[in-house]
């Protein structure tokens, strides 16, 4: 260690470099996070706030008569409905039905928010994005404090976007803005439970799972709020609960903000007091030692096994913990539907599930499962690109492995892996639904589970369709599609699309099994479908250069 | 998995020594309008050590890549042993092995998996050589790939490609990030792949690397090889230095052939002559010279001779 003496001058900065203030440089790191997040930011807020309203404004078409409107707002007492979609308050007002949406265009939010946190921090740390930043006259917490706030920042614009956009179409404002700030505080939230993941996790895939094992938890605990004898305690248990407290009527507007505010701000300073570490460390999934015994890889399809295992681990986890939270709840739902022949029939209209049966909850779980799946396939996808985007790929194709083979390995391993994560949360929901009371055979619960592994396999075809078209836009347009899939069935009965618009989302074509028959016709047109997209892709795959990222 | 006993040569296809190891005819590769790499034609003899240079954006790894078949060519053919390495990359990849220049790896991979890993998928590998390399170039092979330093990384590409003892050895700067004493070790390891007749493609940086084991180099500029042939002959494309002392009058040197630059001062002169030195000889002869060096560029000058000439085109 060296010491200057005080006579010593100290080396001066050549005089014509203009020196920045540290607060002039943490601006200019916030400006370039704000870049790095620009394009899909506004592409969600332009989407949420157009879904939203597109809800708000059909719902004088949707509640046409007053018995129609009675039989909705009836819908709070059946635990089913609340367990699918939130706490729902006065859903036959324009307010009520808008705001029950949001039960589940808050998760979407709240999943965008958390991967957008862990890409900005964790990836770019692996994709050695950081460590030129850090070299300069930021410090660990600055950069990370930057990447908070470009994300809050855009949150606060979806704040404005809802509560300018919903006041003009004559929300009540106060609900209008109320919901805006909720739903960018609940995403704020949601961003930095993601900063602080990145900061316990070594690697992007652990700080995924760790953040996504607390979405489920927090999601977990809303779908069985609705079922306990006390319910409002524990919807106040959860984020995702308190979203459903925004109503007038519920006079915890203030609350509702007050709550998720402290807790983004509490999870912010948690990542922040954590952020001052080592890079490329973390305190879980970083295992430094060295692995005198690890086992070997075996070959390409080894490889490919591998890489496909700790994806298809957390999304089995997040696959297990909705089915067990269903099939626990299966039998105080079918009780509560006993003798509502009414409301059994307006869940078989609007959502084609018997929810007075097990096997129809059943059913019911796995179109979320499907939802799930066709995510995870998704990620596939992306995970296949990655390979290519990190050039890793190379040293495969550098040597006798012909990237038909490599590609078809990847494929085949992933949908089977997809198949996987489907028969086990196929076993669980019939474990859990026994052990909640009801009862359902397994041959029911596999049936249901393999019913929509064909939207799934569909996803990853399409995933490589693009894979092999326009390889970078593989994450973003199979995620893309998976989401407008999901929305169209979701939302699209809302708006009234056209059938023909709505039936270009291939879960509208999942039979409710196993109440319903499986509609072999339909899964095969979609099995059929994405083989001829994966074998575009392959084909395309092998005749196009490899492009980096 | 069967391993290599020894360096299979024989692996090569058939026809014999005659094929090249590496074929290139008026290769090519565009991108839009621009012209990565144009008409690149390059030999490479069994046994043969070729260094490709050129500076940064020269297209050195466009080059290897559109070689390698990961790259579609534009126009123009490229061949390991034969076989076209676009339509059947696959067998022409069994005949080689390669180092490309940034190795990313597999994180939660450990070096002896992802050595498994890659010699497994070209088909097998010599285990005691490998153990040698690892040996030799000081490379811990049980941490993970996420906690290995550049150079390690570096080490497993290195390790990787040479344990095939595939007759071609493709490399892409295989030496960035080594240290000086596990460099001096790797350029060990290119001799004796060499004396046991390995081919090899080296793009490099090093110049004193490609000085100290190619026999021939390729130069490219924009795209475009502007030289190709034996450090000698190149050597004698460029001009040589020479320092003379005389005593008297200075030797007429005027009109003298292949003469440039000529530096007459108080009994010593200085100039460049290009081409064959004979005329600059007997123009010498006519004065009382005492003494003379000559010196031939070396491999640095050459370079920044063509490097120097693209600022003049610029």
């Amino acid at each position: 260690m060296t010491t200057t003496s005080p006579t010593t001058p100290r080396p001066r900065a050549r005089t014509n470099v203009a020196r920045r203030s540290p607060a002039a440089v943490w601006w200019r790191a916030y400006r370039h996070h704000l870049r790095l997040t620009r394009n899909a930011a506004l592409a969600w807020i332009a989407g949420l706030t157009a879904l939203s309203a597109g809800v708000a404004v059909t719902v004088e078409d949707r509640v046409g008569s007053e018995a129609e409107r009675q039989l909705l707002e009836s819908m709070h007492d059946v635990p089913a409905f609340e367990a699918l979609q939130g706490r729902m308050v006065e859903i036959g007002t324009m307010e009520g039905f808008t705001l029950a949406r949001w039960g589940m265009f808050g998760i979407l939010l709240a999943v965008w928010a958390m991967l957008a946190a862990v890409s900005l921090l964790r990836r770019a740390e692996e994709r050695g994005h950081v460590e030129p930043l850090r070299a300069g006259v930021l410090t660990p917490r600055g950069l990370l404090a930057a990447a908070i706030a470009a994300l809050w920042t855009w949150l606060a614009v979806l704040a404005l976007a809802i509560g300018a956009s919903h006041s003009a179409l004559g929300f009540d404002p106060p609900t209008a803005w109320a919901l805006g700030g909720a739903a960018a505080l609940l995403g704020a939230t949601f961003a930095a439970a993601g900063a602080l993941a990145s900061q316990l996790a070594a690697t992007r895939g652990s700080a995924v799972a760790l953040a996504g094992t607390l979405l489920g938890a927090a999601l977990a605990v809303r779908v069985a709020a609705p079922a306990t004898t006390t319910p409002d305690w524990l919807w106040w248990a959860t984020p995702f609960g308190w979203m459903g407290f925004l109503h007038p009527s519920d006079a915890s507007q203030a609350t509702v903000l007050l709550a998720l505010a402290a807790l983004a701000a509490v999870l912010a300073l948690a990542a922040l007091a954590l952020g001052r570490r080592d890079l490329h460390a973390g305190l879980v999934g970083g295992e430094e030692a060295s692995a005198p015994r690890a086992r070997r890889v075996g070959g390409q399809a080894g490889l490919a096994l591998r890489v496909t295992a700790a994806a298809a681990g957390t999304w089995a986890i997040i696959v297990g913990v909705v089915t067990a939270a269903f099939g626990l709840l299966t039998h105080d739902f079918i009780d509560a539907m006993a003798g509502m022949a009414t409301m059994v029939e307006l869940g078989r209209e609007m959502f084609g599930m018997a929810l007075d049966a097990p096997e129809g909850m059943v059913g019911a779980t796995f179109f979320f499962v499907a939802v799930l799946l066709a995510a995870a396939a998704a990620g596939q996808a992306a995970a296949i690109r990655e390979e290519e985007a990190s050039w890793r790929i190379e040293h495969l194709l550098a040597r006798p492995v012909g990237r038909t083979r490599w590609l078809v390995t990847r494929l085949l391993v992933s949908a089977a892996a997809l198949l996987a994560i489907a028969l086990a949360g196929g076993v669980v929901a019939w474990a859990a639904t026994r052990l909640g009371g009801a009862s359902v055979a397994l041959g029911d619960a596999l049936l249901g589970a393999v019913n929509v592994v064909p939207v799934a396999w569909l996803t990853l075809g399409v995933g490589v369709a693009i894979l092999g078209l326009a390889p970078r836009a593989t994450a973003a347009a199979t995620y893309g599609l998976v989401v407008a899939a999901f929305l169209l069935d979701f939302v699209g009965p809302f708006l009234e699309l056209p059938d023909r618009v709505l039936d270009a989302s291939p879960l509208r074509h999942v039979a409710a099994a196993p109440a319903a028959d499986v509609d072999v016709a339909a899964a095969l047109v979609m099995l059929a479908i994405g083989a001829a997209a994966a074998l575009v892709g392959v084909a395309a795959f092998a005749r196009r250069d490899l492009k980096e990222a | 998995m069967v391993d290599h006993p020894v360096l299979d040569l024989t692996d090569a296809p058939a026809e014999g020594p005659q094929v090249p190891a590496v074929r290139m005819v008026e290769l090519t590769k565009r991108y839009g309008t621009l012209t990565a790499l144009n008409r690149f034609s390059l030999a490479i003899a069994p046994g043969e050590i070729v260094g490709l240079l050129g500076p940064n954006g020269a297209g050195k790894t466009t080059t290897l890549r559109t070689l390698l078949g990961l790259l579609t060519p534009s126009s123009g053919t490229a061949e390991i042993f034969g076989i076209d390495a676009w339509r059947d990359p696959v067998a022409a990849h069994r005949h080689l092995a390669f180092i490309p220049g940034e190795f990313a790896v597999w994180p939660q991979l450990t070096g002896r998996q992802t050595l498994d890993l890659l010699g497994t998928v070209w088909g097998g590998y010599d285990r005691a050589y490998r153990d040698e390399l690892i040996e030799r170039l000081s490379l811990d092979p049980s941490k993970r790939g996420r906690s290995y330093s550049k150079g390690n990384r570096q080490k497993v590409a290195v390790i990787a490609a040479l344990m095939t003892r595939a007759p071609l050895l493709v490399m892409d700067e295989p030496s960035s990030g080594l240290d000086p004493l596990i460099t001096a070790t790797f350029q060990q390891l290119l001799r004796e792949a060499k004396q046991r007749g390995q081919s090899i493609l080296l793009s490099s940086h090093i110049l004193s690397e490609v000085e100290a084991v190619c026999d021939r180099v390729a130069v490219l500029r924009q795209g475009v090889c502007v030289e190709q042939g034996t450090l000698a002959e190149l050597r004698h494309l460029h001009a040589t230095t020479v320092e003379a002392t005389y005593v008297g009058t200075p030797p007429p040197l005027d009109d003298v052939p292949g003469v440039d630059d000529a530096e007459v001062g108080d009994g010593v002169l200085r100039l460049h002559v290009t081409g064959s030195p004979d005329p600059l000889l007997k123009a010498l002869a006519q004065a009382q010279v005492t003494a003379i060096q000559m010196r031939e560029p070396s491999l640095e000058e050459l370079f920044h001779a063509y490097y120097d000439d693209r600022a003049d085109g610029a």
